[in-house]
């Protein structure tokens, strides 16, 4: 038994203090996010106030959406036998969880803007339609990494689950485009007309929406993985410590 | 302002803060629990047999998790504890 090596605390410690910055830095910026969206900014000509809604709506569909792109390709690593590696499963499961939080964020946000809106909270729109099944695709991952079975076998379902769930984002991204939506086009940079529709102050106050949510992402999944990483541990721990105890009594009996 | 903008903005924020606190004050536990098993299996193993290879806190300094993992895994499931709970001895 012994300490970890210096190296390892040491890069421990840097790890601490990185994401306690990030932590501080998320916090601010959506601090900041906030003040502009609903103090700052102008009502918008056509949604008058509603439109401050919209400083938090989108930014949580791109973080849903970079959240399954990240366990996409974690999922990817540890189906690619050369860079097979635990941490990768362990990236993909954090990521997709804080994707569903995202998820389900977007789906209320979307729905309380559509009910003065649009007069009903939900409409079977292809967009929300796809949206709600991207939540129940990745209810389902997440379900699944929690099914008993040996740790490469259950790191492998869930792998191919996550890829097959993703086969759903570009869809959801590009329903507006294929089908006749109810939901507005792209607004920041729409890809038909290759403009944007955001100026000035909401403009800033959007892309700083964007960035503070990433933010507010990167230091969720990092800490969803760290306690991954602990309860790997502790069920080795756990096992190794009952073992000692048989062992034990083995030899006292 | 409008109610409905409050309340998408309580939603939003009141949701990540409280996911965000869960998971650190789960992490903060799990961290405890993790030195106190490590304690447990150090006395165990002390007390009269030598620890099974890999055991202790060398699983502790590695980033990935050591052989033992996918039995443990196993147990946990066979147990049905949930995640926070300390498994104990395997049926033989």
């Amino acid at each position: 038994m012994s300490t970890p090596p210096r190296a390892v605390q040491s890069g421990r410690a840097a790890v601490a203090v990185a994401l306690r910055v990030l932590g501080v830095t998320a916090l601010v910026g959506v601090a900041a996010t906030v003040w502009l969206g609903l103090f700052v900014t102008p009502p918008d000509e056509f949604m008058g106030n509603l439109v401050r809604l919209l400083y938090v709506h989108p930014p949580m569909a791109w973080v849903a959406f970079l959240a399954y792109g990240v366990a996409s390709l974690a999922s990817l690593l540890y189906l690619w036998p050369r860079t097979r590696a635990e941490r990768f499963d362990r990236l993909a499961g954090a990521s997709a969880e804080v994707g569903v939080v995202f998820t389900g964020l977007t789906l209320v946000s979307g729905s309380i803007w559509g009910r003065p809106t649009w007069g009903a909270w939900w409409v079977w729109d292809p967009l929300l339609t796809t949206t709600a099944l991207l939540f129940v695709l990745y209810l389902g991952y997440l379900a699944l990494r929690r099914v008993p079975g040996e740790l490469h076998v259950r790191a492998r379902r869930s792998a191919i689950a996550a890829l097959i769930a993703f086969i759903d984002v570009p869809i959801v991204y590009l329903s507006v485009e294929w089908w006749r939506s109810l939901h507005q086009a792209p607004t920041v940079l729409n890809p038909t007309t290759q403009k944007t529709y955001v100026h000035g102050s909401m403009a800033w106050t959007l892309l700083l929406g964007f960035v503070s949510f990433t933010l507010v992402y990167i230091w969720l999944t990092a800490h969803r993985y760290r306690l991954a990483e602990l309860q790997d541990l502790e069920d080795t721990e756990g096992l190794e410590a009952a073992l000692a105890e048989r062992r034990a009594e083995a030899v006292a009996g | 302002m409008n109610g409905y903008v409050e309340a998408g903005y309580v939603v939003v924020l009141g949701t990540l803060g409280t996911y965000g606190v869960t998971l650190v004050a789960r992490e903060r536990s799990a961290r405890r629990r993790v030195g106190a098993g490590s304690n447990k299996a150090r006395n165990a193993a002390g007390s009269g047999t030598s620890a099974p290879a890999g055991s202790g806190t060398s699983a502790r300094a590695g980033t990935s998790v050591p052989q033992g993992d996918a039995s443990a895994r196993e147990h946990r499931a066979v147990e049905e504890e949930g995640p926070g709970s300390a498994p104990r001895a395997m049926s033989p």
